[in-house]
């Protein structure tokens, strides 16, 4: 967050672990590390040499950062109530393009009419540096939706990696904020870095396996009035878990839970919560009006494919791929996009 | 520049200074805000009680009128019955008041027709009042209004207030008791026997869903204008300001865009089916 | 922010999830991406297994009970009175006067741990624990067949499977991860049967969906049987090589042709005949079963009939090949492996023989009991009887899970002395003199073993809530106060005994877990990776034996009185007697009262409405819940799921249990509807 902002410098990898160490001392930092096995996870970054960032969009979206899972809101007793927002600073080193797309949406969503103090409260205390991606996962689809590999604006901080030194492209007050302390670490960059920058974009994009046209499913469901049985077909195979809309970095819902310690305490928490779930738009008395899961799962597709371009101008969905590997039910967005191109009976065929 | 951070979801003190039993599930409460603040008819806040959580609630009582704001609360859910056991003197808290509200200025100069059923008839009395705050504005004004029995039916004393104002009323009930002398059957059995001249009035409908949906399709098949048949929708609810997503139906949030919507948006929109 | 990886506590499928962790909170949850059962996938109760874990509700200190109320207590002066009492009744009566019931929600060390303090402490076999309400027939009906009761291979195999038949599992609910994988094999080809008596979401994806009536499994299994050798589809060669008992087998079978079993299991014989045909033909058939088949008085001989299945037509010992049942707790595998049960001990070596006993003797430096004890269902009637006068529940519920729960109530009542050990106050705890207050799977090390063996860590994530405990200290503090030190410093010591005595976990230890998700057994030394498949080559008996079975009715028939058959079972959003489940704010408000499935023909027939309220009593009981009309349930059945202490349904499920594995009859019982 902070105003737009823009300037280029180059960083030598070299120099990569002191400036991160340095800015520890000021903030937190959080990077892709190694988890369980073969798995790379956000985490607090305890040995800077472990930060691993050739590694696709991760598990789950950064979005955990600004928007947790649980979020304490309130802690209440009997004379007093205390507001628990968090504005501890963070930075967050390795996120990639997808994820800075997304969290542009965010910023509009929870930023405008109605500010939503906790998010903005960790927002404005928290730097992302995000990286081009140079290796996208077979899931990737952000290629078809100009949510990446590579940014042009947006970010806080881009990095580009050009073999023995980073092109970092400052987007921001607050990227700027981080890099000026320290702006001996950093050099000019030659006409011949923005080369190879270019040169690694080109690389990048060839590598992407899928090319999904979110457009061209919008339109098939405005102008050729989808099937409520495609529809069907889709909600058969969904295992009601939540978890496209946990990992959806574009997802924003939540619930709102009272908890009491004794008849006076307790804490008001916020959750994140999932439209899949027929609970969600539960009313007093036994209402349930999304009752049926076909409700449900259209809804979803719908506001990220009609809705989300209505509000804001771009699609729900930034191609980061995280429902695809997620869903059990293999109904993920870029499933359900190939699916409305192809029909039903052209994929029978196959 | 940092964004300006706000107390969004804090709610403010509100003291409890009187509460009225209505029926055996509704009861009044009359509650005095720390800090006061304008509001208009069908705008609601979302109540809470510590420890128990927020429902939101529309305002049943008119800008201006009284200091206080009165809110009608019928006990369907574990917050609504803790508020029930509340009492004058008790804290609660109050966020808003949030939605778009009732418009009047449209239906000025033509007949109105307000249609209420059960504790949707709270949000109607504040218009209602407000709308004969400047009574010679509008033409004929007339509410039916239907309840479950006559034992459920709020606000009489409002209802015969009203009606010596010039209110014509038909009240209606499902189910009679033996001193029930009056209509019985749904409300829409009985809209027909309103003097409004349908194709030229404002329709103003609140209840609940099943009742909205009929009353909407009948005054349509009288020639009312889509447009002119107004009604508040309730949702589930947790933020009021449009973050919690769990009010937004097809591309709109009822707690922002809504709570009141025309008949010609709500088929827009889609709204009713979700 | 700490991520911190460990396994899911909620069903059998065993999917890696991290937790994580600030400042001492658990803030969230998301799964493993390379995990080989979850590939980076959780189901809704995965998604919110942390709620629970600080929930304000959690236990907080030892309660002692005086005069009918609890009391706080110090862990000392618990953890002593504990001691005494016990060694008192001991003394008093003898050791066989009290029970032990060790849980399948704790780890393998806490089991083995509770298994060794029954045995070597107390000096009693009487311990069991819920694997007596699901799986006891697996354990033992397969044990009589190949010679191991558990899953012949991995979930990851099922993805390349070409066929699935699957009976009485609702797995996508059920077990939703393994459910994934069957759903991928569809989508690969493969073909998907199903039998079911309810119209379940993965009946809806089968190519056959068999809905035999409730307790006519045999008669199905036996029926397709019949055609298998009817149609010449029997693989003779590994019949003569790898199987005895085949003669005895197929007179039994002979009676069982299909058309007279479609009268018996109202299943279209052409249905049959057509399953049978597709299962025996393609090679890379995986059967699985779960409560569906063990939870009836004849749960032993429908495993039986699955066992002869498989060994009819040849589809054991391979990849994609075998028999599979579907375990239902995170760590009932594992408690069973452990020996929490009265007739064996760690890694089913029975207690009845002289040269396993003398081991475990050896090692304990204590004299063994060498009868096998009292299950779970006899433990409450020994209670009745006034011989069983203590006893010791670890993270169990029996209140909520077993059948006839007026009966367990009494039994509790009855008791001079109980303790209940959980995390939080349960419905059991109510009853007891001591609750001891015990920790998550947050909150401690350990390993749990899932449905296809895989012995998986758990790790520490936080530190215990409150003043709580780790279930395997709190049984050593005991156990020391009692006069027997066991003197573990951490879990991985535990573990290092349990490998030392159990030739099935020889070689798993605790730091060869750290890679590649843990290791599935049999592992017979510190080098052997593991056993995705079992019987290759040879069964874990020797020879495969045939055993013939026959049908029996359900205990309880309908009649004028009672005139529809109930089913009891799981749904997805909550898990058995909703301890954890249901103080998940996401997973209560979605199912927050107990329903019952009714068939819209029945329903219309008895003027009841969607959502109305109706009262359902069985000889046992009545309890009111709310109609859901679905064609889920056929005509004349009602399912009710389990999980609602408000409205019980094992108030009303019938106690009668199969003959050796004392499992009762939760899936059929008679019960009449009326509307309220």
């Amino acid at each position: 967050m902070g105003s737009i902002y823009m300037e280029s410098l180059i960083l030598a990898k070299s120099n990569l672990s002191y400036w991160l160490r340095q800015l520890r001392k000021e903030m937190a930092l959080i990077g892709p590390l190694k988890g369980e096995n073969n798995d790379i996870v956000f985490k607090t970054v305890e040995n800077i040499h472990e930060i691993i960032l050739d590694c696709p969009a991760l598990i789950p979206s950064p979005k955990e950062f600004i928007f947790p899972q649980k979020e304490d809101m309130f802690r209440f007793s009997k004379d007093k109530v205390e507001n628990l927002r968090n504005d501890k600073k963070r930075l967050i080193f390795g996120v990639r393009s997808c994820d800075i797309s997304a969290i542009i949406l965010f910023d509009r969503f929870y930023g405008e009419k109605f500010v939503d103090d906790y998010y903005m409260s960790r927002r404005n205390n928290t730097v992302f540096i995000s990286i081009g991606c140079n290796n996208p996962d077979p899931t990737c689809f952000c290629i078809g939706l100009g949510s990446g590999p590579f940014l042009s604006l947006g970010f806080d901080i881009q990095f580009s990696d050009l073999g023995d030194r980073y092109l970092v492209e400052i987007g921001s007050t607050n990227g700027m904020d981080i890099v000026k302390k320290f702006i001996h670490l950093f050099s000019q960059p030659k006409k011949s870095d923005y080369d190879d920058q270019y040169e690694a974009m080109l690389s990048s994009q060839a590598r992407f396996e899928k090319r999904i046209n979110l457009e061209n499913a919008r339109q098939k469901i405005l102008f050729e009035k989808v099937d409520d049985s495609f529809w069907e077909g889709v909600a058969k195979r969904c295992f009601e878990c939540g978890g496209c809309v946990y990992e959806c970095p574009l997802c924003t819902c939540f619930n709102v839970i009272d908890r009491k310690y004794s008849e006076t305490e307790g804490i008001r928490i916020r959750e994140w919560d999932t439209c899949m779930f027929r609970g969600f738009t539960k009313m007093a008395g036994n209402i349930w009006p999304a009752d049926k899961k076909v409700m449900r799962t259209k809804r979803w597709y719908f506001h990220k494919l009609i809705y989300y371009p209505e509000q804001f101008g771009k699609f729900g969905c930034v191609g980061c791929g995280r429902c695809t590997i997620t869903c059990p039910g293999r109904i993920d967005m870029a499933t359900i996009a190939y699916r409305l191109k192809v029909g039903e009976n052209e994929r029978k065929a196959d | 520049m940092k964004e300006r951070l706000t107390d969004l979801y804090l709610p403010s003190k509100a003291k409890v200074i009187d509460v009225v039993d209505m029926t055996s599930d509704v009861k009044l409460f009359k509650v005095m805000p720390e800090k006061t603040f304008k509001y208009k008819p069908g705008q609601f806040l979302m109540v809470s009680l510590w420890g128990e959580g927020e429902v939101p609630i529309s305002i049943a009582s008119t800008y201006g009128v009284r200091e206080e704001i009165e809110l009608c609360i019928k006990r369907v859910g574990p917050v609504t019955s803790a508020i029930h056991s509340l009492k004058s003197g008790d804290d609660i808290g109050i966020r808003g008041p949030f939605g778009n509200g009732f418009s009047v200025n449209r239906a000025k100069n033509r007949d109105i027709l307000f249609v209420g059923g059960g504790i949707g008839i709270a949000p109607l009395r504040s218009l209602i009042n407000e709308v004969l705050k400047n009574k010679k504005d509008f033409k004929k004004i007339e509410l039916v209004y239907g309840s479950r029995t006559p034992s459920d039916i709020l606000f009489m004393d409002d209802i015969n207030l009203w009606q010596k104002k010039g209110v014509n009323v038909i009240l209606t009930v499902d189910r009679k008791d033996r001193g029930w002398r009056g209509n019985a059957g749904i409300v829409t059995e009985h809209i027909g026997k309103s003097r409004v001249s349908f194709k030229n009035a404002h329709a103003f409908v609140c209840g609940p869903q099943v009742m909205i949906n009929a009353v909407m399709r009948d005054l349509s098949s009288r020639g009312t204008p889509e447009g002119n048949i107004i009604m508040t929708l309730e949702a589930h609810m947790k933020c009021g300001v449009g973050k919690c997503g769990h009010c937004y139906a097809d591309g709109k949030y009822i707690c922002t865009d809504g709570p009141v919507f025309s008949y010609k948006e709500i088929k827009q929109f889609n709204l009713n089916g979700v | 922010m700490d991520k911190v990886p460990t396994i899911c506590p909620y069903c059998g499928c065993g999917c890696g999830l991290y937790l994580h962790v600030e400042e001492g909170n658990i803030i969230g949850v998301s799964p493993i991406r390379h995990h080989p059962v979850n590939k980076g996938t959780l189901c809704v109760k995965g998604w919110n297994s942390f709620e629970f874990i600080q929930h304000p509700e959690r236990l907080k200190y030892p309660l002692i009970k005086e005069n009918d109320t609890f009391r706080k207590a110090s862990w000392d002066e618990a953890i002593k009175y504990v001691a005494n009492q016990l060694t008192d009744i001991k003394k008093k009566y003898s050791p066989d006067s009290i029970g032990v019931m060790s849980s399948a929600k704790c780890t393998n060390e806490e089991n083995y741990l509770m298994m060794k303090f029954a045995r070597a402490v107390i000096g009693t076999n009487n311990i069991d624990h819920c694997a007596r309400l699901c799986h006891s027939s697996t354990v033992g009906g397969l044990a009589v067949a190949f010679g191991s009761g558990a899953m012949t291979n991995s979930i990851n195999e099922i993805a390349d499977a070409k066929v699935l038949f699957v009976i009485g599992s609702n797995t996508t609910e059920q077990h939703p991860m393994i459910g994934m994988h069957m759903l991928d094999a569809v989508d690969k080809g493969a073909t998907l049967i199903v039998a079911d008596p309810r119209r379940t979401q993965i009946s809806e994806f089968a190519q056959i969906h068999l809905r035999q009536k409730c307790g006519t499994d045999v008669v199905l299994l036996n029926s397709m049987m019949n055609v298998i050798i009817n149609e010449g589809l029997v693989d003779i060669p590994f019949i003569k090589r790898r199987t005895e008992n085949f003669d005895a087998f197929e007179r039994v079978v002979k009676k069982y042709p299909p058309e007279i079993a479609a009268k018996i299991t109202g299943v279209p014989a052409q249905d049959i005949k057509k399953a049978a045909r597709i299962y025996a033909t393609e090679k890379r058939a995986m059967l699985f079963y779960s409560m569906g088949i063990t939870q009836h008085i004849t749960g032993v001989d429908n495993v039986r009939s699955c066992a002869n299945l498989c060994m009819l037509t040849a589809h054991i010992g391979q990849p994609m090949t075998g028999l599979n049942p579907l375990r239902g707790q995170n760590n009932v595998q594992g408690a069973c492996d452990m020996g929490a049960l009265p007739d064996v001990y760690s890694g089913y070596q029975e207690v009845s023989e002289p040269s396993s006993r003398r081991k475990f003797e050896r090692t304990w430096r204590r004299k063994l009991p060498s009868k096998p004890g009292l299950t779970l269902t006899e433990m409450f009637d020994s209670v009745l009887k006034g011989q069983m006068k203590a006893m010791y529940i670890m993270g169990e519920n029996p209140v909520i899970s077993d059948p006839d729960s007026s009966h367990v109530t009494e039994a509790l009542k009855k008791l001079e002395f109980l303790v209940v050990q959980d995390i939080f106050m349960s419905d059991t705890a109510e009853f007891a003199d001591v609750v001891l207050p015990a920790v998550s799977f947050a909150e401690k090390d350990g390993t749990f073993t899932n449905t296809e063996r895989r012995v998986q860590k758990i790790r520490k994530a936080i530190r215990p809530m409150y003043g709580s405990m780790p279930d395997w200290r709190i049984i050593s503090e005991i156990s020391k106060e009692m006069g027997y030190d066991m003197g573990y410093r951490a879990t991985h010591e535990i573990m290092e005994e349990i490998a030392l005595l159990t030739p099935l976990y020889r070689g798993i230890l605790h730091h060869r877990l750290d890679d590649n998700f843990g290791l599935q057994w049999p592992c017979s030394d510190p080098d052997n990776p593991g056993t995705p498949f079992l019987h290759r080559k040879k069964f874990a008996k020797g020879l495969g034996t045939f055993i013939p079975v026959d049908y029996i009715p359900p205990a309880e028939n309908i009649s004028k009185k009672f005139p529809f058959v109930l089913t009891t079972g799981r749904m997805y959003f909550h898990y058995h007697t909703g301890t954890m489940c249901r103080r998940t704010s996401t997973l209560e408000r979605e199912y927050p009262e107990c329903y019952a499935e009714i068939n819209p023909e029945d329903a219309d027939s008895l003027g009841i409405k969607h959502n109305s309220m109706i009262k359902v009593s069985s000889r046992r009981g009545t309890i009111t819940v709310r109609a859901y009309v679905t064609d889920k349930v056929s005509k004349g059945t009602i399912f009710i799921p389990f999980h609602y202490k408000e409205e019980a349904v094992n108030l009303l499920t019938n106690p009668a249990v199969d003959p050796s594995a004392k499992i009762p009859e939760y899936k059929v019982c008679a019960v009449r509807i009326e509307s309220v």
